[in-house]
């Protein structure tokens, strides 16, 4: 039964492939796509491994018995390279070869869950070893030859002085100070407001608001009748347009124009600017927490933020407070998010 | 707007002149036959105009991504505008730089099509412009959103010319994807070389094309400075189409020019042949690697991969060379440095010429050489003495300001290119001093370091000083360090062609208490810096890169070789043991 149903299911994605590959379906839809990344890999990880049920099944309909010694590695060698070519923005190798060791282990698991199993998976070796026919012990002494020569490159190559970058791990999001004084005010991050969130009435109101950022789908466009561009805009709206020119002049060449870390001079830097529309930075984070970082920067990290690793500026240098939370009402306008709230 | 009108009509002319000709004589030797349409390509279908639900979807994107740059009305002059060069296009006049079609034509566009071959400024909105601000918005938007923006652009922006007014418009479309390249050679790099000359090319992208030639005279339609391209750094190309070692979009923006800007077509002068021959020569001079392979490009920054460590390679015996043409310099690895503009304290730095610099290194037992090879359209030295001193950083009293936000166009960043005073070309490089103390993953601030870790800096000069500094803030005035100025020593320095040659060496070691104590294999933090005279460039308005890491290669120990070789035995012995067992255990049985 359950074979069935993956074949049906793998049956399905190898129609999805063929489709794509003679271009009924658009082929950048075999592109990761910024945002929903996670849910696409996925997708194609189960897919994957109904493919697998499904052609072993059908070879094995079909007569043709594919061992389980090559089963297993053909799995494996799939895995590593799903995860060298097809996973962006690539990994580095440390953490492949954790994968690696990790779907090795489970490879074993599943090739010696039984007795039986385990013996059929180490015949092929077994008859390497022995080398009963005249195939075997060829290629056994090819093994036998290789191995040695195999391992001394790998090991030379290893105590090859490793000049690679060292790998720096930062925490994204520090904890913040309790308040911050800018321009001569302080700021308890706890109770300080957004001046510009607010509603008709002038009140502070997170609802109004939310109600008016841009949509949560693909293209994050605004709702139609909430352009701030729109002559008679007022309030939140007006807020956010004076914010999206002080971003479009003085942030943008970092962050990029659609506030994902790519702008014009992001290339140069390393890590590469905070990515806005990532479900990861202010999504997750309160409004006064961005506050602080704006107007603090780089500089005002603490150490486990890794300042020197920052070139933000601390923008109270270059503009004055009320600018400042303009901005960051135009950047959860333009990503869409809601800022989130100390309770 | 009439300087366009006027090109149409004159290509009309142009057009039917040709035709009358060949028709009656058959002069022509570049049209095509009787048709009057240049060698390569085809007259077109007016595309019909996109639907009244397609403009208004596409206002409502507009407003939300590009209004920003591109302005309400699409005259170029959103809020960013004015500190960006090259300027965000100006839509009214329906001028655009990358097409397929002839020159003075609109480009091709059609809201039925998400297909690059036959949607231009579907390419241009999907690949962005990359060398410019203009992203690519591949996998932010849909392609059904970027029809829209576009049928709302097309439509509602352009406002001199109508995309469906067979009156005034044509389309003549360049066979770019039914055409065949002229497969590399060292013949058709030869010709392309001779052409280039030929076709005078070289008179604004420079003799060897590095966009040095007639770099600072050139304006586009609406008045603003532009560059020739440098044809060495094809990631930058605007019409790279995030391909940028294919040659097939230098054959285009040849074939068709490049509209509002000096860059004509040359399709009417040369032959497709011809242009090939060039496509192949110009695409040949683009960086690549040692193997002669195209650099791997990010795709994330539309730049070449970066690795952030320099390495710097052992000298055994002997002097270190001052030629970079010798042998021991040719073989060794180089490196690109990426240059942001220093765009985090004032004066900020919005446009930074000079992007990148080659890195290579080498070291003996008493100094470490490195070499830098950047390119710069124009060797700058400034006239007379400079106001400042040359440890002053705080030079925004001497007039070296920061682009302000909202001047217009007349006194936009890209108004201003050209126009700087010129100061001296410079390049620095930085190492925190002690960096054997601080904690890793520990640095200074990248710029000029702080008061708890100074930086020991080493500046340099187009007027041919070196100098050696501490520094200890991006405000605070550089501390002399004359001793160790005396120990610094420029081996070469050579503008020639828009690239620098820059060859500086240092002592190893010297006082451990101010100056950096180079150690082998241990990764010493580095940042680079670079000064453009023509731009403006001084004290913190300048280019700067991210911290890399200087490593001195260590020569290989006798250990790599010794270890390895006992594992080898090692596993032949193993390998002895297993089938032994085997076989007596299989005896056994028997």
């Amino acid at each position: 039964m359950k074979v069935l149903i993956g074949s049906v299911l793998g049956g399905l994605v190898v129609v999805l492939i063929a489709l794509l590959a003679f271009g009924v379906l658009p082929a950048t839809s075999l592109k990761l796509v910024e945002g929903y990344m996670p849910m696409q890999m996925l997708v194609e990880l189960a897919g994957s491994v109904a493919i697998f049920a499904t052609v072993s099944y059908m070879l094995s309909q079909g007569g043709i018995q594919l061992p389980r010694f090559w089963q297993g590695i053909l799995f494996w060698a799939y895995i590593l390279l799903y995860l060298k070519f097809r996973v962006y923005p690539p990994i580095p190798f440390s953490v492949r070869a954790m994968y690696g060791t990790v779907s090795l282990i489970a490879v074993f698991m599943w090739v010696s869950s039984n007795e039986e199993d385990w013996k059929k998976f180490k015949q092929p070796i077994m008859n390497v070893l022995d080398a009963n026919t005249g195939f075997h012990k060829g290629l056994r002494t090819v093994y036998l030859v290789l191995l040695p020569i195999l391992l001394w490159g790998f090991s030379y190559s290893s105590f090859l002085p490793n000049l690679d970058e060292p790998v720096e791990l930062r925490t994204v999001h520090p904890a913040p100070p309790a308040s911050t004084k800018v321009h001569g005010k302080t700021f308890v991050l706890q109770t300080s407001q957004n001046p510009y969130r607010v509603n008709p009435e002038g009140k502070y109101d997170q609802e109004y608001s939310n109600a008016r950022i841009v949509e949560q789908a693909m293209g994050r466009l605004m709702k139609p009748d909430a352009n701030p561009w729109d002559e008679k805009a007022e309030g939140y709206l007006k807020y956010v347009r004076e914010g999206g020119e002080i971003f479009f002049q003085n942030c943008h060449f970092c962050h990029g124009d659609n506030l994902n870390g790519r702008g014009l001079h992001a290339f140069a830097f390393n890590p590469i600017p905070a990515n806005f529309t990532d479900p990861g930075t202010i999504a997750q984070l309160q409004e006064t927490f961005i506050f602080w970082r704006v107007s603090k920067g780089g500089i005002g990290l603490p150490n486990e933020g890794f300042p020197w690793a920052s070139v933000m500026p601390p923008w109270e240098q270059h503009l004055t407070t009320d600018e400042i939370w303009k901005v960051i009402l135009f950047e959860y306008w333009h990503t869409g998010y809601y800022p989130r709230t100390w309770d | 707007m009439r300087h366009v009108t006027s090109k149409v009509l004159l290509i009309a002319i142009a057009a039917l002149g040709i035709t009358m000709v060949s028709g009656s004589a058959g002069v022509s030797s570049f049209a095509q036959e009787g048709s009057g349409v240049p060698e390569g390509f085809k007259k077109g279908e007016l595309a019909p105009l996109p639907s009244a639900e397609m403009i208004e979807a596409g206002k409502r994107v507009y407003f939300t991504k590009c209004v920003w740059c591109h302005g309400v009305d699409g005259a170029g002059d959103g809020p960013a505008a004015d500190r960006l060069w090259p300027r965000p296009r100006n839509f009214n006049q329906g001028t655009f730089k990358i097409r397929r079609t002839a020159s003075g034509e609109l480009p091709l566009f059609d809201a039925k099509k998400a297909v690059e071959a036959e949607n231009d400024l579907f390419a241009t909105v999907t690949h962005g412009l990359p060398g410019s601000a203009m992203p690519s918005w591949e996998g932010i938007l849909t392609e059904e959103q970027r029809l829209q923006v576009l049928s709302f652009v097309t439509t509602q922006l352009i406002k001199d010319r109508k995309f469906d007014d067979k009156a005034t418009e044509t389309q003549t479309v360049l066979q770019l994807d039914e055409m065949k390249p002229i497969p590399v050679s060292k013949e058709s790099l030869e010709k392309g070389a001779q052409l280039i000359v030929d076709k005078k090319c070289i008179e604004c992208h420079g003799v060897t094309g590095r966009g040095d030639g007639n770099a600072f005279n050139l304006k586009d339609d609406w008045g603003f400075a532009i560059q020739p391209a440098n044809w060495h750094k094809c990631w930058n190309f605007r019409g790279s189409r995030q391909d940028p070692y294919n040659i097939k979009n230098i054959f285009r923006t040849f074939s068709t020019g490049v509209s509002g800007t000096p860059m004509p077509s040359f399709a009417d002068n040369t032959t497709v042949e011809e242009r090939w021959h060039i496509a192949n020569f110009v695409n040949s001079l683009c960086e690549r690697d040692p193997e002669g392979n195209p650099l791997p490009i990010d795709p994330l920054t539309d730049k070449p991969k970066v690795n952030f460590v320099i390495r710097s390679g052992p000298v055994l015996e002997g002097e270190i060379s001052d030629d970079p043409e010798n042998e021991m310099w040719q073989k060794r690895e180089r490196r690109i440095v990426l240059f942001g503009g220093q765009i985090t304290h004032k004066p900020r730095n919005f446009v930074n010429r000079i992007d990148d610099v080659w890195v290579r290194s080498l070291y003996n037992d008493k100094n470490i050489v490195f070499l830098f090879q950047w390119d710069d359209r124009s060797k700058s030295v400034a006239e007379g003495k400079l106001p400042w001193q040359p440890t002053e950083v705080n030079v925004e009293n001497y007039g070296v300001k920061e682009q302000a936000p909202k001047t217009g166009e007349g006194d936009s960043i890209a108004a201003q290119q050209s126009k700087y005073a010129v100061y001296n070309d410079a390049f620095a490089f930085q190492f925190p001093v002690k960096w054997q103390e601080l904690p890793a993953p520990i640095k200074p601030r990248y710029l000029w370091g702080d008061q708890k870790y100074p930086v020991d800096i080493v500046k340099w000069e187009a007027n041919g000083t070196i100098k050696a500094f501490t520094g200890t803030g991006w405000d605070q005035d550089f501390q002399d360090r004359d001793d160790y100025t005396e120990k610094l020593k420029v081996l070469k320095q050579e503008w020639k062609d828009g690239r620098w040659t820059l060859m500086i060496s240092r002592p190893i070691k010297e006082d451990y208490d101010e100056d950096t104590y180079f150690e082998m294999g241990k990764y010493i933090p580095t940042v680079f810096f670079a000064w453009d005279g023509h731009n403006g460039d001084a004290g913190r308005k300048m280019a700067v890169s991210a911290f890399y890491y200087t490593v001195l290669e260590p020569p290989i120990p006798r250990e790599t070789y010794i270890y390895p070789t006992l594992i080898a035995i090692g596993v032949v012995l193993l390998e002895g043991w297993v089938l032994t067992r085997r076989a007596n255990k299989k005896k056994g049985k028997v």
